[in-house]
């Protein structure tokens, strides 16, 4: 009914806020970084590689496991088990909560080699033990920081501080998205709270808040939030007062002429298709029983842990939450959404409340991962997507290899827990151009790298460039610096041995 | 194209030009204008008389201080600047350089590669790498032009390469001399008169001259001026944040004066809703909160700093003293309360409550940021950078930025909450003042002794002669777990002697003594003695009972606990009430640091009162150090409790006047009730962190943190403000006051230009310097120089009136132009920096939400106080640890304002973040708009939405009959105009089309929080509040 002159194609062309836009969802960032700002940028188009990976999978444990009892496998730790620590490896040290001369812990459960490749792994991790020869399990990670808040920031925004971009937030602000109808950036978590930095840990910082990680909510409310229509307006009625919004909409345009009212248009659109895509791809109840069973997935379970004021103590190994979230990455990557983040909470073992010790609560997450992670990678590999899809995992730091002494020195069950360590821990990575194996060692108790020091921003340069970002050219313009996810310093190298 | 030029100053003189000239050794000039042609350098006397031309220039001395820089600029000249084949140094050659020189030839040490600066002209042409006029000798030249990859420059590895041209821009600008120009923002800024145009009928204000004068050499033409109501909209949203009301539109349209936009804008300025709306603009440069941040990122009560930037805003308080207040309040003479809590705009940094975190690492962290955000602020420069190493690009090095963050080394604050300040509000304040002028009357009045008072006095005092107000027990036994001894002389005090053990636990045995009619014991007192009362061999220290027993022990040997209550005592050590001493735990209890060396008093009144017996007392002192009671004295007394106040002796004239006398008692229990009120409201009188100056002994002192590492600490610094801009103010404090005058120093050249940008950026959408957060070399070039300089100096010349420069703009021509744009407009000039319409941008996330609540009459119109927690959907607070909930608003709460919705900084209101407001982290120096479908959803499905169009679906059928009316009125009060008969008829068909049964409207109203209405309706204005229109700023 309503003529408009401008054609969506015309409108896109001419102005900059229309590309913000569509930058969220789809076109990408290369013209809106063009637009962004003026002055000199060194790095404007000239930051992508052939990319290994389409999309990113990235599981962070929050409040880090210990590797200890996971994937480092230390019979010298075993031998000094609950003798004094040496005091080598406490002087000068700054620790978060060990104080005085604490005792070694060894690990507190049994190793086993697995696969072809005789990868040593722990018996909490028996079904990830099943697919051990897909990853890539790198040993000799450290860190700058030592408690959760600045080191779970430090390892996405590449800042201890707050106010940088997520890992996230880069990916989608320099490739964009494959699917209009999907955020390009969604993060989804368990474990009954945010991690210790907040929403913060998939903010935008100084980029657009178009690339701020979206948060799809399992916990029974809506998926995104808003995506409902309220109760009582059906979709029927949503799309009848869409259509006279679009036709005044028009009429406005045509009488004001501002192409940001056309890119408004296309935006209440992609919302209205968006109440039914992201449902869709969040419904796991489509998926058959045996994939369900592959991951130990469970549709439309809501854990009582999930709104709990203290969910620790409720934790159950059999709790699918986080084989529902696994699951549901899987679809978001092979809908294209580019970066899914899971966060999973309670991992911080030191043993000083109920539900947060190495011997009784680790059994227990464990359990709620280890299938499920096994499950995920079984599925994308069966459905030819490992090679696409980088899969990574880890925490923010590792654990010491001496019990944390706070309240106690003597060994009493339920309450064995190790401190915040940052000078060695493993994270692994899969899939998307990934070599599977082991990089790096550390010495014979785990305190130390042996051999093949891992940065944090080794891991992140690493992660860019397989999904064919060129970590030390990709930047943006920000406070005087080309801000870059691996700092200001050119430290941070790809990982090139183990890439395939 | 016409050569451009200009003269500004009546000071312009010929010989001082050729002096000047000569000295610079060349045309080194700066040029405030942004592509433009160039035409050489001609005869200055020829073109004095150019007054019309729009470009000028100024003189520069790299490195000059404010004094000389003065003399020099204060000399203008007109004489072209630049002609088709001139090179110019900060448009053509400083972007080359400082994109692949500066990172290792620059002005920092730490990575300067070959000792070669190209940065400073002395050093590049003293090492030869520019021979000025000669290319083909200069070092620079071979080097980036040499074929072999080891010689050539940048190197391979660096990422940059030159291209052709640029090769050839640098040769030629070496040819003709190689002349360096200072940065323009560096330079301070002149006013010169506006210039003239051609269409002389246009221009209302200064501001329109340049604005025209720009279109016209563009060969553009401005658009016509807005429609009279579409400009009350506009100006309404652009100073207040809410848009008309119906009456104001009335009002506006039918006002036949000279000057209907004067008076809406004079109307405006005044109304209190002023300053909340620029408050935010404000408080995302203060990086407010109600929280934290990090891990447990609890609750902060620093609201009442929002309130004082609102009350400063609403008081037109000049900028210069609105800097001074926050940033150093309270290093001024005669600090008022108010000057104090202004200080918090720099405690709105984070502190870290995460477990095991290192203090100083976030104290630390918080400084740095507050130096930050000072020089992003008021200077809009970054000096975040040169923490690790000197600044790449703008004259700050590294040191500088220690010896500058030296000043704000030196608070009180250690990444905790304190120190804190008490901060009443104007109404507590008041409060407090009535009840103290009446604590006075009241306390005049109960010290008058009325006639009889001395008789009945002396009366009352011999009745204590039996039994006395307070009777000294007699030890009659006792024990002690580590053999103390004890001895009691004849004042009654119990001496321990012997070894003093670290700690024991001891048990008295006291014998009642007989009373006249058997009279009860009431209460129960125990004094503890120093040295100099009682003598014996311990000296005075501390004292820790960590728990007290009293028992009855009957004549037949049984005993039963008599039960204390009404603890009182003349001290107790922080932590160590004398309440913890009776509370059954034997964790802490009453102890006396620091002072133990006074004779110290507890009373405890007996729950059930015995007349006769053994008293058992139980002391336990196992607290360790030897916290022993060394004197002591146990009494009793068998008189009323109210006459028995923990005091060493206690005062009869006034127990008597206070608790018996019943003339007397009256007044002093009306003042005792006074002084409770006043206690209470002194307890709820908010505290509020602030900056307070170490105190001289305790001052830090600053050294360089190696790569910004606080853990790895060079060379000790001392205070210095960066020296290109000015050296610090003669006569300032060497604290940051002083920087705060530095910064409001009339010759610093950033900080006027940097707010009228600001200002200008809100108002427009862009600023004129595009990138206001960057003045410094890498940002943009300003649409207008001159005008922006015109505008600074009148802001600062006019006593740095916030309002009278938004009053300024917002009169002038250029801002009532038509939003209308033309296909040619956009081709032309898309993005509107040339100025040729009107602004017509989104509105800011808290302006959708308060419009929103605004036309559909909800909105509270409260002004300050805490913040409020409007409607958000469950489960979105799933902080780690620390226990605080989000709780849904009920009643007025609900509707207030965005600027009082809490701010959790990690996690932050869904809808706010979505219309891309920050979440108060860190300074956000502006929020970069989007448009993207969560947006979409928020508007059309958020709780806050849903209700405001309820309660407008109510308005507008309460205000009239007809369908097609009540959607007129609705287009009127949200859009603020008539509605065209395709818009309501549009709508009138989605009326007609909507079908709602029983069940989905009910469900539709009560989402709409109606109990009864119409749901088509409610779906009606669901659709007004939605429309581009209403989203956009007209």
């Amino acid at each position: 009914m309503m003529h408009h002159s401008f054609t969506l194609q015309h409108a896109r062309a001419t102005t900059r806020r229309h590309f913000f836009g569509q930058a969220g969802l789809g076109v990408g960032a290369i013209a809106l970084q063009s637009m962004l700002s003026g002055p000199i940028q060194a790095s404007q188009t000239n930051y992508r590689i052939p990319a290994k990976a389409k999309s990113i999978i990235y599981l962070h444990m929050a409040g880090s496991p210990s590797q200890l009892d996971l994937f480092e496998y230390k019979p010298a730790l075993k031998k000094i088990h609950n003798t004094d620590c040496p005091q080598e490896y406490l002087e000068g040290k700054r620790f978060a909560f060990i104080k005085g001369t604490p005792k070694m812990l060894g690990p507190m459960f049994e190793y086993k080699q697995h696969g072809d490749s005789g990868q040593w792994l722990s018996e909490l991790l028996p079904n990830l033990a099943k697919v051990v020869d897909d990853i890539c399990v790198v040993r000799s990670v450290r860190t700058e920081q030592f408690n959760h808040a600045p080191a779970q920031l430090f390892m996405h925004t590449g800042n201890s501080f707050l106010g940088s971009p997520s890992m996230g937030s880069w990916v989608t602000y320099g490739l964009g998205s494959d699917n209009e109808n999907l955020p390009g950036f969604v993060v989804l978590a368990s474990g009954g709270k945010t991690p210790s930095a907040g929403k913060s840990l998939w903010g935008a910082g100084f980029l657009p808040t178009v690339y701020q990680g979206v948060q799809c909510r399992t916990d029974g409310g809506d998926p995104i939030l808003f995506l409902s229509n309220p109760k009582g307006l059906d979709r029927k009625a949503r799309r009848k007062t869409l259509d006279a919004l679009n036709d005044l909409n028009r009429l406005q345009h045509q009488q004001v002429g501002d192409p940001e009212t056309i890119t408004r248009i296309a935006q209440f659109e992609l919302a209205f298709r968006m109440q039914v895509s992201v449902p869709e791809v969040m419904d796991i109840n489509k998926e058959p029983q045996h994939i369900l069973d592959l991951y130990g997935a469970k549709p439309g379970y809501i854990s009582d842990a999930e709104s709990a004021a203290d969910p620790r103590i409720l934790y159950k190994g059999d709790d699918p939450t986080f084989a529902n979230n696994c699951l549901l990455a899987r679809r978001l990557v092979e809908s294209g959404v580019r970066f899914v983040q899971l966060y999973d909470w309670g991992w911080d073992h030191h043993g000083t409340s109920p539900g947060e010790s190495v011997d009784e609560t680790l059994p227990i997450k464990s359990r709620q991962i280890d299938q499920a992670i096994a499950g995920l990678l079984t599925d994308l590999k069966q459905r030819g997507m490992l090679d696409e899809t980088l899969v990574v995992w880890g925490g923010e730091f590792g654990r010491t290899p001496m019990m944390q002494n706070n309240q106690r020195t003597e060994l009493v069950k339920g309450f064995i827990g190790r401190d915040h360590h940052p000078h060695a821990f493993t994270m692994w990575m899969a899939g998307g151009g990934i070599k599977p194996g082991s990089y790096g060692q550390t010495d014979e108790i785990g305190y130390y790298v042996g051999e093949n020091p891992v940065s944090v921003r080794d891991m992140q340069s690493t992660i860019l460039h397989q999904i064919g970002i060129d970590p030390h050219r990709f930047s943006f313009a920000y406070q005087g610096l080309n801000q870059r996810l691996i700092g200001p310093t050119n430290e941070g190298r790809v990982l090139r041995d183990i890439l395939s | 194209m016409l050569n451009d030029y200009t003269t500004a100053s009546h000071e312009t003189q010929q010989p001082q030009f050729d002096r000047l000239l000569q000295f610079m050794g060349g045309d080194a000039t700066v040029s405030m204008a942004e592509n433009s042609r160039v035409r050489s350098l001609g005869s200055p006397k020829s073109n004095l008389c150019s007054t019309d031309k729009t470009r000028f220039s100024m003189v520069f001395k790299s490195g000059c201080s404010f004094s000389n820089i003065t003399w020099l600029i204060a000399v203008l000249y007109s004489f072209p600047l630049w002609s088709d084949d001139t090179v110019e140094y900060n448009r053509d050659i400083r972007p080359i350089l400082a994109k692949n020189c500066f990172a290792c030839h620059g002005q920092d040490n730490a990575s300067r590669e070959a000792e070669l600066r190209l940065d400073l002209r002395d050093t590049a042409v003293s090492s030869e790498a520019i021979v000025p006029g000669r290319p083909q000798d200069s070092e620079l030249v071979a080097r980036i032009e040499s074929e072999d990859p080891e010689l050539r420059m940048p190197p391979n590895d660096s990422g940059h390469s030159l291209t052709k041209s640029e090769i050839e821009t640098i040769r030629q600008w070496i040819s003709n001399g190689a002349n360096y120009q200072q940065h323009w923002a560096f330079v301070p800024p002149i006013k010169v008169p506006p210039p003239k145009v051609n269409n002389a009928e246009w221009p209302r204000s200064p501001i329109d001259h340049f604005v025209l004068k720009k279109l016209e050499e563009k060969q553009m033409v401005p658009s016509p001026q807005a429609e009279r109501a579409q400009l009350l909209r506009r100006v309404s949203l652009d100073l207040i944040g809410l848009p008309p009301t119906m009456d104001e539109l009335e009002a506006f349209l039918v006002d036949k004066s000279d000057d209907p936009l004067g008076n809406v804008v004079d109307r405006l300025l005044e109304s209190e809703a002023f300053g909340e709306h620029w408050a935010r603009m404000w408080l995302d440069l203060a990086r407010y909160a109600d929280t934290k941040g990090y891990e447990k990122d609890r609750h902060r009560d620093i609201w009442r700093y929002r309130d004082w930037v609102i009350d400063a805003l609403n008081a037109d308080m000049p900028y210069d003293r609105f800097t001074i207040e926050q940033l150093a309040g309270d290093l001024l003479p005669n600090r008022t309360t108010d000057q104090i809590l202004a200080t918090a705009f720099h405690r709105n940094t984070m502190t870290n409550e995460e477990g095991g975190t290192d203090n100083e690492e976030f104290r630390v962290a918080a400084v740095k940021d507050r130096v930050d955000t000072t020089i992003q602020v008021w200077m809009g420069l970054t000096m975040g950078c040169a923490k690790c190493h000197s600044h790449k690009y703008d004259p700050i090095s590294n040191g500088d930025y220690y010896a500058f963050y030296a000043y704000f080394n030196q608070t009180q604050d250690t990444d905790t909450e304190g120190p804190f300040w008490k901060t009443p509000t104007a109404a507590q304040a008041k409060k407090l003042a009535d009840w103290e002028r009446r604590i006075e009357d009241l306390t005049a009045r109960a010290k008058k002794r009325p006639s009889g008072f001395p008789a009945a006095l002396e009366k009352w005092k011999q009745s204590l002669d039996s039994p006395r107000l307070w009777e000294t027990l007699d030890l009659a036994n006792s024990k002690s777990e580590n053999n103390v001894d004890f001895h009691q002389g004849e004042n009654g005090i119990i001496v321990a002697g012997g070894k003093r053990p670290a700690k024991d636990t001891w048990t008295f045995y006291f014998d009642l003594p007989q009373a006249p009619n058997s009279t009860p014991v009431t209460s129960f007192r125990i004094e503890h003695l120093p040295q100099s009362m009682g003598g014996g061999d311990w000296p005075d220290a501390n004292v820790a009972i960590r728990e007290l027993k009293v028992e009855l022990v009957e004549i037949d040997g049984t005993s039963r606990e008599l039960k204390l209550a009404n603890p009182r005592a003349t001290f107790s050590q922080q932590g160590w009430s004398i309440e913890k001493a009776i509370d059954g735990k034997n964790d802490v209890g009453w102890a006396l640091s620091p002072k133990f060396a006074e004779p110290q008093v507890a009373v405890f009144d007996l729950v059930e009162p015995v007349s006769s017996g053994q008293l058992k007392v139980t002391l336990d002192q196992q607290f360790g150090q030897s916290l022993l009671l060394a004197r002591s004295r146990f009494s009793i007394s068998r008189h009323s409790t109210s006459w028995l106040q923990a005091e060493l002796s206690p005062n009869l004239e006034q127990v008597f006047a206070v608790h018996v006398f019943p003339m007397t008692m009256k007044a002093y229990a009306e003042l005792a009730a006074a002084q409770n009120e006043v206690k209470k409201l002194r307890s709820s009188i908010p505290q509020t962190p602030v900056m307070l100056e170490l105190k001289e002994a305790k001052r830090r002192k600053t050294k360089i943190h190696n790569r910004g590492n606080f853990l790895d600490q060079t060379d000790e610094v001392s205070p210095a403000v960066p020296s290109t801009f000015g050296t610090f103010p003669e006569n300032a404090p060497p604290n940051r006051l002083g920087v705060a005058q530095w910064i409001m120093h009339r010759e610093n050249p950033l900080t006027s230009r940097v707010m009228v940008n600001r200002i200008w950026a809100r108002l427009f959408g862009a600023g004129l310097v595009e990138t206001e957060e960057d003045f410094g070399t890498q940002g943009m070039e300003p649409s207008h120089p001159m005008m922006l300089d015109w505008l600074a100096v009148d802001f600062r010349d006019n006593g740095w009136s916030i309002k009278q420069l938004l009053r300024t703009i917002v009169m002038s021509s250029t801002y009532r132009q038509s939003s209308r744009v033309t296909d040619e407009q956009i081709a032309r000039d898309s993005r509107n920096r040339w100025l040729g319409r009107g602004p017509r941008f989104r509105l800011p996330a808290e302006t959708v939400r308060d419009q929103a609540l605004a036309v559909s009459g909800l909105l509270s119109h409260q002004i300050g106080g805490p913040s409020v927690m409007p409607p958000q959907p469950p489960g979105v607070w799933k902080s780690t640890y620390s226990g605080e909930d989000w709780k849904n608003a009920d009643g007025p709460n609900r509707y207030r304002r965005g600027l009082y919705t809490y701010r959790k900084r990690t996690s932050p209101y869904p809808a706010m973040i979505t219309f891309d407001a920050g979440s108060g982290e860190v300074c956000q120096i502006r929020r970069i708009r989007t448009n993207t479908p969560l947006q979409a959803l928020v508007t059309l499905n958020d709780t806050v939405f849903i209700e405001a169009a309820g309660a407008l679906a109510q308005r507008m059928q309460t205000a009239k009959r007809i369908l097609s009316d009540q959607i007129a009125y609705g287009f009127r009060l949200v859009l603020t105009r008539s509605a065209e008969p395709a818009e309501i008829a549009r709508l009138v068909s989605l009326y007609d089309s909507l079908e709602f049964d029983q069940a989905s409207s009910q469900q539709w109203l009560s989402a709409a929080r109606l109990a009864t209405g119409d749901p088509k309706m409610v779906a009606v204005a669901n659709v007004i509040l939605n429309l581009d229109e209403t989203l956009m700023k007209p």
